[in-house]
């Protein structure tokens, strides 16, 4: 069997064909950027897209890329525009890419067009773990929990040294109008990229060394068009901050999200500068409330002096005329019960006066009609007496019998023979008793 | 015997405490006069915190590791 035998680039020209064939138009791929670089000179962007164990996080497979400076023009800045994300190492794509395979240069994909979307719902999904499991551990609000003193004058500031946000944030704070002090001290750090998670949190350790120190953490990043997020969106960081004795203050300079550290710091600001607006204003509000103290101190004082001097004033004014009325009322009670003596005497008599006249009139009535009556029963006594006399009756036709001188009352008195006299009012009649008739006795 | 120096909290606190004593209008006229020097001391501890640098503290920060 006939040996083939190929020089390297003949075997490259072959490999580079058959890629060709298998892959003759572009497709989409979801991998991480890494190692990110733009060629100031030629504009073109070299990085390597790779893709990591999802548990593990072991390399699972790397291929090297190039954005060619035409596309990366336009790519680029919509890219940052849609995500608030820049477009660099550490975050996860979804691209349109064709396969390539150079002779020389070998295998390689050429980014052509990129989906944001992709991008966007992964940074969200992964804030959201994030928030979850912090939330799960009980930590989430931790440092929102801590009282950040009226007056935060001592600052441990996290950034990076030479970004335009430190000094933004140090001309706000040390030149505010009122003059107010603050001592800071800066902790340096990295502020984007891969080494940013573990140098913020290094200068956390550092700071919490001398914790009863300061007053407050400050984390701040320079402003620029847009920022590299993600390595915020870490959950060691975020622990850290979170479980953080200081209140935390973040200044990180993104307008479309916050990020999980802005999420759990104490206070976030937009901007370094807002951040340092934000504590002169502590202060300012302490200044005013002091103001506000010293003013009431003034006023109470000088009202309560005011009152006591009123009272006094008032007191020495009113000892005449109070004296003054008091003797003139007297004198009033006592003149008015001269005049009234009299009046009351006059009464007094007319009074009695009037009880012994009716008293008077009483016993005469009295005494009349007692008269009258024992007239009256004068002459009813006379009447009876007169109508009650032998010669009334006789009148009136009852008679008198009499028997042998004996005045006869009953029928069984009388004797049958003898002879009876008979008294009429005008004379006497005798006569014989011939028979006796008893009525039936009552039983 | 240089007295210690109070905190601003301690400071603005006993301020508050003085001017509702004051407020409440039954502060005797001999002791009020001794508040007020105490109200004024405490305001000017308070004002010196907020404007005045403290050498002691810029020193502390300085020498952190």
């Amino acid at each position: 069997m006939e040996r083939k035998e190929y020089s390297l680039f003949e075997l490259n020209g072959l490999v580079k064909q058959s890629i060709r064939r298998s892959f003759p138009a572009t497709c989409w791929i979801r991998a991480e950027m890494s190692d990110v670089r733009v060629n100031a000179s030629s504009g073109h962007c070299y990085l390597e897209f790779i893709e990591k164990h999802p548990i593990s996080g072991q390399l699972l497979a790397k291929a090297r890329a190039s954005i060619w400076s035409n596309t990366y023009r336009t790519l680029a800045p919509y890219f940052e525009q849609s995500t608030g994300q820049r477009l660099t190492s550490g975050i996860k794509v979804l691209v349109n890419v064709s396969v390539e395979f150079h002779e020389l240069y070998g295998f390689s994909l050429t980014v052509l067009d990129i989906d944001p979307a992709y991008t966007l719902g992964d940074m969200v999904r992964r804030r959201m773990e994030i928030v979850k499991q912090l939330k799960e551990e009980g930590i989430y609000t931790l440092n929102k929990e801590l009282t950040l003193t009226d007056l935060p004058q001592r600052i441990a500031i996290i950034t990076s040294p030479v970004a335009a946000g430190y000094e933004d944030f140090m001309m706000q704070l040390t030149h505010n109008k009122r003059g107010y002090q603050f001592y800071t001290k800066l902790y340096p750090s990295i502020m984007q990229g891969d080494q940013t998670e573990a140098q913020v949190i290094k200068a956390l350790d550092r700071i919490y060394l001398s914790v009863d120190k300061f007053d407050a953490v400050v984390i701040i990043r320079g402003g620029g068009a847009t920022s590299d997020l993600n390595s915020f969106d870490s959950y060691a960081l975020a622990a850290n901050c979170a479980q953080f004795p200081l209140p935390i203050i973040t200044g990180i300079g993104h307008e479309r999200d916050d990020t999980v550290i802005d999420l759990v710091a104490h206070t976030r600001a937009k901007t370094p500068t807002a951040v340092a607006e934000f504590l002169v204003e502590c202060i300012s509000r302490a200044d005013e409330m002091l103001i506000t103290l010293q003013q009431q101190c003034s006023e109470t004082t000088q009202a309560l002096l005011q009152a006591h001097q009123n009272s006094l004033q008032q007191l020495t004014m009113h000892i005449p005329t109070w004296s003054q009325r008091l003797l003139e009322k007297q004198q009033a009670t006592l003149q008015s019960l001269g005049q009234r003596l009299p009046n009351i005497v006059q009464g007094l008599l007319n009074e009695k006066q009037k009880e012994l006249t009716n008293t008077l009139y009483q016993m005469q009535t009295y005494a009349t009609r007692q008269l009258e009556q024992e007239k009256a029963e004068l002459q009813l006594t006379e009447q009876f007496i007169r109508m009650a006399s032998p010669t009334y009756l006789l009148q009136k036709g009852y008679t008198l019998t009499v028997q042998q001188g004996k005045i006869i009352k009953q029928a069984a008195d009388v004797v049958v023979g003898a002879t009876l006299v008979t008294h009429f009012a005008d004379g006497t009649v005798s006569s014989k008793a011939t028979a006796i008739q008893k009525k039936d006795s009552i039983k | 015997m240089a007295k210690k120096k109070e905190t601003y909290n301690e400071a603005i606190n006993q301020l508050r405490e003085i001017v509702s004593e004051i407020e409440g209008g039954e502060l005797d006229v001999d002791i009020l006069s001794e508040k007020v020097t105490e109200a004024s001391r405490l305001v000017k501890v308070c004002k010196e915190k907020l404007f005045k640098a403290d050498k002691e503290v810029q020193k502390i920060l300085e020498n952190l590791a």
